[in-house]
């Protein structure tokens, strides 16, 4: 699964944004056809794709947390593995384990759950912080270390965690520092009447999530990486982004690192890809930072939630 | 800090009460120190005026620098009272110094109370005896005192002082407009300012009193601040009476602006004489009816210095020899002046009781002469020949040199150096005085209707104007005397007239005239008449002629119409006069009209025509570089009217309203967001202004904008954000807003 990087260089020369807006468009189609409503959610994790970034996703359970991951994942014809943490969870279970092969004789590495271009980490905070921690260092080293070896995981490589909102017994939060390596938190949400009873309607019967098939390849989705990372910021995103990360130190008592200044970038570059835009504009800065700043934030005796605090920096920092 | 450092701060504060501290600068304080000098500034300017006519101001300016100091430094230690009391001995030690300089004489209390009123009434101080010492005597303690409070913060009692001072010399009207308006403005600005100091205020609240000062200004240049002409004068003789200026149509008036029985005369523009009969004179001669001289020549004008004396103190006779002149005057109407021939000795007749003497010998009644109160004078006439005038030398006495050789310090190097040019040949001041009589009655025409030049009246006249009258002749011939050491004196006075009979003359308003006298050691003044007799007398009769036409009312008496007896003595020849018959014939000219015709150029045509070119010319030349008044106050009323601009919000508004319509085009990124911005003032006048957060495409979208806004807002974001622009783009976009703008 880690051969397709040649072709995606190549690919990504004559690749447009255009062109990657119009592959990021067909893949939010199809998924929608699977997966009634939550086109914004779905927008969100194609741009974190596109930014090289990873998504948590918590919400009540039930929503179609996991079936909107398997659409995705199904849409770009790439592998995805699906990890259900339990606590009692180790953390080989989700990077694999050197295991004797009585033919050769010798150990080899048989790959975890982790080797895969979309993994779903399910109720990731059930699991003890040593296996959390193994899903998170795969995150931000893009490998995983096992008996002293290192092996790097497929490229490209997304993981989509999920975090249960109503049993808070026996599970482990996400300490800030490592909710600060997922890109976005988004929340699903219920559907609207509509929305569900069309959900319904399409569900009875046969799940259509076996009907998918793949409108990208992965290596589109490696050149829709390349092109977004190479969408202009000129300065006068920049200096927006830093004065926003600047307002919410100066006013809160923990405010967005320089990390997540990096990261909305990156995203605000997804966003602008999704439009079909060379260049980032502070609409797409403010529409990233929606999701990528409440989780990073913590107010001063948590007297005010952070989405409040979140409105407050985008209405009162100056745009230009 | 260290301790000592501590104990010195504290101890400069428990010194003083806060308010008054001296230490701390801001610009408030700055800006009230100015308007302390804007004050100071305006009596200093008078003064400075005043001292610039008789002498160097080199001393003047050492004082005032020095009193300068002397107040900030004492600012310092000095209490308020003791202040006080310093400047009140100032005052009265410059005075006593002053008073111990001048002659025994002149110490009279009641007569010096007498003056002091005269002197609030328009009395120009340039009258004043010995005036540099008095001006050095009564600089220092009101620039002192002045200056020591606005240091000390007392900017209200440090603008009554500088204001009483300056309101002091406007009575004395020697305070000009300009000088004026200077003080008031100051004043204002002082107060005002000072207030906002005292309380605390911003700056920012200044912009109220430079709208007050810019007000006052432009009303002013409206509404003069200033009376230009008193309507009644306070005179040490003769008391109150109303002023003879401007009042040229009464009958109790003497010649207007050429001939006054004050101590002033000031130099003026076009001038119209009156035909009426003022005197009959009999007399076994003809002379020159001298009115008064003057002795202090001002650049603009004639002052006499010092008071009027008895007539016993101050009349005599010549150095020289001299022959008596018996003289009775008869005025027919009510009049200031009593002409007498020089050197009048001796003033008998029902009129006599009212003569005092000028300090310059002149006869000057105390009250207005009624008509037919004859008085008659004896005069000494001085007799003496061409060769003892040529051979009495330069040796003049002290007090002659020190009254007669001023000229204002600001007179211009050239009027000395043409004269010196001119006069090269003479060997004496005899013929010195002759060549440059000579040379004015040949090269300048005469004319009554001329404008008033700006600046030095003699250097006017001798460069710039190419006619004027006599006041003009005698004015610069004086002056050219006295640029080449020879004392002279400005005098006015009557011409002989029309002889009526034998031994009578009847002089008229337009008589009136002005010539010069020349002092030459153990003969005394001689007269010089520099002005052109042939072109005098022409329009004189015409005049007259003109006059009988109309019948106005008492141009001629009983025998005056029957016509010339014969004519007057030419004053062409300064010393003539002495022999008493260099005959001009003028009879001819009753009959024939102006027989001079070939040598003299018409005046009736002349005068008209090239009379207004000469306005014009001299109008043109009027327009120089402004004074150092008249740009301070300009530039006071332009910072007022930024002030009040400012405060109004009118400049803000005048430049928005620029800046919305007017776009010079720099480089594209510039024009496109320069075009962003207008479009945005647009929009936020339409709709409503864009919030701190929202991004332009929601602003548009929340306020529903045209398609022509939306491709504007799209150019600029592209330019913005991509870092792409190209010359079509900003066309397009400037277009667009242009558009905006006009619909």
């Amino acid at each position: 699964m880690t051969g397709t990087e040649p072709t995606a260089a190549s690919r990504s020369d004559d690749e447009t944004v255009e062109e990657v807006g119009e592959t990021v468009g067909r893949v939010i189609e199809n998924v929608g056809e699977v997966i009634v409503g939550h086109r914004e959610v779905v927008e969100h994790i194609l741009t974190a794709m596109l930014g090289r970034g990873h998504i948590l996703l918590e919400d009540v359970p039930g929503v179609g947390k996991t079936m909107l991951s398997r659409a995705i994942a199904a849409s770009f014809d790439c592998s995805f593995k699906r990890v259900q943490f339990t606590p009692d969870l180790l953390p080989s279970d989700v990077t694999g384990a050197s295991v004797y092969n009585q033919e050769t004789g010798a150990f080899e590495f048989r790959p975890g759950p982790i080797f895969a271009n979309v993994v779903l980490g399910d109720e990731i905070n059930r699991a003890p912080p040593k296996t959390q921690s193994a899903l998170l260092e795969a995150m931000e080293e893009q490998q995983v270390t096992v008996d002293g070896q290192t092996h790097a995981v497929p490229q490209p490589f997304t993981v989509i965690a999920t975090q249960n909102t109503v049993e808070r017994d026996r599970t482990y939060d996400l300490p800030m520092a490592e909710l600060d390596r997922f890109m976005k938190k988004l929340e699903l949400g219920y559907p609207e009447e509509k929305e569900e009873s069309e959900m319904l309607e399409r569900v009875v019967g046969r799940h259509p999530i076996e009907a998918v098939e793949p409108v990208a390849t992965l290596s589109d989705l490696e050149a829709a990486r390349e092109v977004t990372a190479n969408v202009t910021v000129e300065k006068p995103v920049r200096e927006y982004v830093t004065r926003l990360a600047r307002y919410t130190r100066e006013h809160a008592e923990l405010g967005a690192s320089p990390r997540a200044s990096l990261l909305l970038l990156r995203a605000a570059q997804g966003r602008a890809v999704l439009e079909g835009r060379e260049y980032v504009i502070p609409d797409d800065v403010q529409t990233e930072a929606e999701v990528v700043y409440p989780h990073r934030l913590r107010t001063r005796l948590d007297e005010t939630p952070t989405g409040e605090l979140f409105e407050e920096t985008i209405d009162a920092v100056p745009l230009e | 800090m260290t301790g000592t450092e501590r104990d010195r701060v504290t101890g400069e504060g428990r010194g003083e009460t806060g308010r008054d501290r001296v230490t701390v600068s801001t610009p408030l304080r700055v800006l009230a120190l100015g308007a302390a000098l804007l004050v100071i500034g305006s009596f200093l300017g008078v003064l400075h005026h005043v001292v610039d006519v008789v002498s160097d101001p080199r001393t003047f300016l050492t004082i005032v620098v020095l009193t300068f100091v002397g107040a900030t430094v004492l600012a310092r230690y000095l209490t308020d009272r003791l202040a006080f009391v310093l400047a009140a001995l100032l005052l009265v030690g410059g005075l006593g110094w002053y008073l111990a300089g001048l002659s025994g004489t002149a110490l009279q209390l009641v007569g010096h109370v007498r003056y002091t009123i005269a002197l609030l009434t328009g009395q120009s101080v340039l009258a004043i005896v010995n005036l540099e010492s008095w001006v050095l005597a009564v600089t220092p303690p009101p620039v002192f005192l002045a200056w020591y409070l606005a240091v000390r913060r007392r900017y209200v009692a440090s603008a009554v002082v500088g204001g009483a001072t300056t309101l002091f010399f406007v009575l004395t009207g020697d305070a000009g407009a300009e000088l004026t308006l200077l003080g008031v403005v100051g004043v204002v600005a002082l107060v005002g300012v000072g207030e906002l100091d005292r309380l605390e205020g911003s700056i920012g609240d200044a912009d109220v009193v430079a709208t007050v000062l810019a007000l006052t200004i432009l009303t002013s240049a409206t509404v003069t601040l200033v009376p230009t002409g008193m309507g009644y004068t306070f005179s040490p003789d003769t008391g109150l009476e109303k002023s003879g200026f401007g009042g040229s149509g009464t009958s109790d008036t003497v010649e207007a602006n050429l001939l006054d029985a004050g101590s002033e005369l000031p130099v003026l523009g076009s001038l119209e004489l009156s035909s009426a009969v003022r005197y009959r004179v009999q007399s076994d001669e003809s002379e020159y009816w001298r009115v008064g001289a003057y002795d202090l020549y001002t650049g603009d004008g004639w002052i006499r210095q010092g008071e009027t004396g008895t007539l016993d103190r101050r009349l005599g006779t010549p150095a020289g020899r001299a022959r008596v002149l018996e003289q009775t005057y008869r005025p027919l109407t009510s009049i200031r002046t009593m002409p007498a021939a020089w050197r009048p000795s001796n003033v008998t007749g029902t009129a006599a009781s009212t003569a005092r003497a000028t300090s310059l010998g002149g006869l000057q009644p105390t009250r207005a002469l009624t008509p037919n109160e004859t008085y008659t004078v004896k005069s000494a006439i001085p007799v003496v020949t061409r060769s003892e005038l040529q051979s009495s030398g330069r040796d003049y006495p002290a007090s002659i040199e020190d009254r007669y050789l001023q000229l204002p310090d600001s007179t211009p190097e050239r009027v000395g150096e043409r004269t010196g040019r001119l006069t090269a040949n003479a060997d004496n001041p005899y013929e010195t005085a002759r060549v440059i009589e000579n040379w004015l009655e040949e090269n300048r025409e005469y004319s009554l209707n001329v404008s008033r030049p700006s600046g030095d009246v003699a250097d006017a006249f001798l460069f710039e104007m190419e006619r004027g009258y006599c006041t003009y002749y005698a004015t610069t011939m004086a002056v050219m005397l006295r640029s080449q050491g020879i004392p002279a004196r400005m005098v006015v006075g009557y011409g002989p007239g029309q002889r009526v009979s034998e031994d009578e003359w009847v002089v008229r308003g337009h008589d009136a005239h002005a010539w010069v006298e020349v002092y030459f050691p153990d003969i005394g003044w001689v007269r010089f008449d520099p002005t052109p007799t042939g072109p005098r007398e022409s329009i004189r009769q015409t005049d007259l002629e003109s006059a009988r036409e109309n019948d106005a009312p008492n141009v001629d008496t009983n025998d005056s119409q029957r016509g010339e007896w014969t004519s007057t003595p030419g004053g062409v020849d300064g010393v003539t006069p002495i022999q008493g018959t260099n005959q001009f014939n003028t009879s001819s000219i009753r009959r024939g009209q102006i027989p001079v015709n070939a040598t003299i150029t018409p005046i009736g045509q002349t005068s008209r025509g090239s009379g207004e070119s000469d306005d014009d010319r001299t109008e043109t030349e009027r327009v120089g570089i402004p004074t150092a008044e008249e740009a301070t106050l300009g530039l006071l009323a332009l910072l007022g009217l930024a002030g009040m601009a400012r405060r109004t919000g009118l400049s803000r508004r005048a430049y928005r309203a620029v800046w919305l319509r007017w776009q010079p085009r720099v480089d594209p990124e510039t024009d496109v967001e320069r075009a962003f911005e207008r479009l945005s003032v647009l929009l936020a006048r339409r709709h409503r202004e864009r919030r701190t957060g929202e991004t332009v495409r929601a602003y548009l979208d929340a306020i529903n904008a045209s398609g022509l806004a939306r491709r504007v807002a799209a150019i600029r974001e592209r330019a913005r954000y991509s870092g792409t622009i190209s010359e079509a783009e900003a066309d397009e976009a400037v277009e667009i807003v242009d558009k905006l703008t006009r619909t």
